[in-house]
């Protein structure tokens, strides 16, 4: 057995539901992508500054860690940052 | 993810969502006794696979960090979960605008479907507040994991019982007795293959956003920045 389809359509038929329904979920779409954006922006404005203080800093020399030594980078380095 | 992949992406889920709606509102035909309201049914219900599907896949994710210790699989498990709740948010406020226009109630409390879900959505409610009130990233990552396991596991053990449950209001359309006609069929699949592609493009901008952030924190501190 299926469901029955109509062959006109039914009196009530809930456009304004439907309406609703589809709108909630295009509008929290938005709203994620809206985050997204806004933390993307950020992003580039901190890639701006690290650029500029690396500039700053080759100008001043080679930047070396706390001990002295320049720091090692590898990608266990960067999955070992909190999410 | 580079650039080209993520584009590519991109323009095959706003493809697949333009068919689907397409073919919600131009060819699917109209339901006999809810009328246009079933048309909710290609949006709500391939949200609640996708996000159900989602949380189990972030569990599935979290046994792939603990055995390989690779924090990847940890970050890849956390966007999964994440992204599941936010698609979980959209399936309770579509579900209750279908609820209301059909049964005339917002949300009714006796109805087993709705009640196992809302318990769902409860449970990986604490999931982001146990991660980020541990410091250490390992320890954060590794009883993360472990809950997601523990959450995962139960999706399905939830589904399975709501299943079960002889007193229910809410419809079985899929795998019951009444099934659906050839049309509606092809577009509830294409719906919910829509709904995939569009979970997995926003996982695949989430995630490329986490390690890009991750990756600037990790040379500024290298840098001596920080």
């Amino acid at each position: 057995m299926t469901l029955p389809v109509a062959t006109a359509l039914p009196e009530n038929t809930g456009d304004g539901y439907v309406a609703a329904a589809y709108i909630v979920f295009f509008v929290i779409l938005l709203i994620y992508v809206a985050i997204m954006a806004l933390r993307l922006s950020h992003v580039q404005r901190d890639l701006r500054d690290l650029r500029a203080r690396t500039q700053e800093s080759t100008r001043d020399g080679t930047r070396q860690d706390a001990a002295g030594q320049p720091r090692a980078y590898d990608d266990q380095t960067r999955e070992r940052e909190p999410v | 993810m580079n650039g080209r992949t993520l584009r590519t992406l991109s323009i095959a889920t706003v493809a697949a969502m333009g068919v689907s709606l397409s073919l919600v509102f131009f060819y699917a035909p109209i339901e006999l006794e809810e009328g246009l309201l079933q048309k909710i049914f290609y949006l709500h219900v391939p949200l609640a696979i996708v996000s159900l599907g989602g949380f189990v896949l972030g569990g599935i994710m979290a046994i792939a960090h603990l055995r390989t210790r690779e924090a990847r699989w940890d970050l890849r498990s956390y966007v999964t979960i994440h992204m599941s709740l936010i698609f979980g948010v959209a399936v309770l406020l579509t579900g209750s605008i279908w609820a209301r226009g059909s049964w005339g109630h917002w949300w009714v409390w006796s109805e087993p479907t709705l009640v196992s879900f809302l318990i769902v959505m409860l449970l990986y409610a604490t999931y982001q507040p146990l991660r980020f009130a541990i410091e250490d990233p390992e320890r954060q990552a590794r009883y993360a994991s472990v809950f997601a396991i523990v959450a995962g596991a139960f999706v399905p053990l939830n589904f399975l019982a709501v299943r079960l449950a002889t007193a229910y209001l809410h419809p079985r359309v899929l795998g019951g007795a009444s099934g659906l006609p050839p049309s509606m069929e092809l577009t509830f699949l294409v719906s919910l293959a829509a709904t995939a592609l569009l979970f997995a493009t926003l996982c695949c901008y989430e995630l490329t956003a986490k390690r890009t952030r991750m990756l600037l924190r990790a040379r500024s501190r290298i840098l001596g920045f920080q």
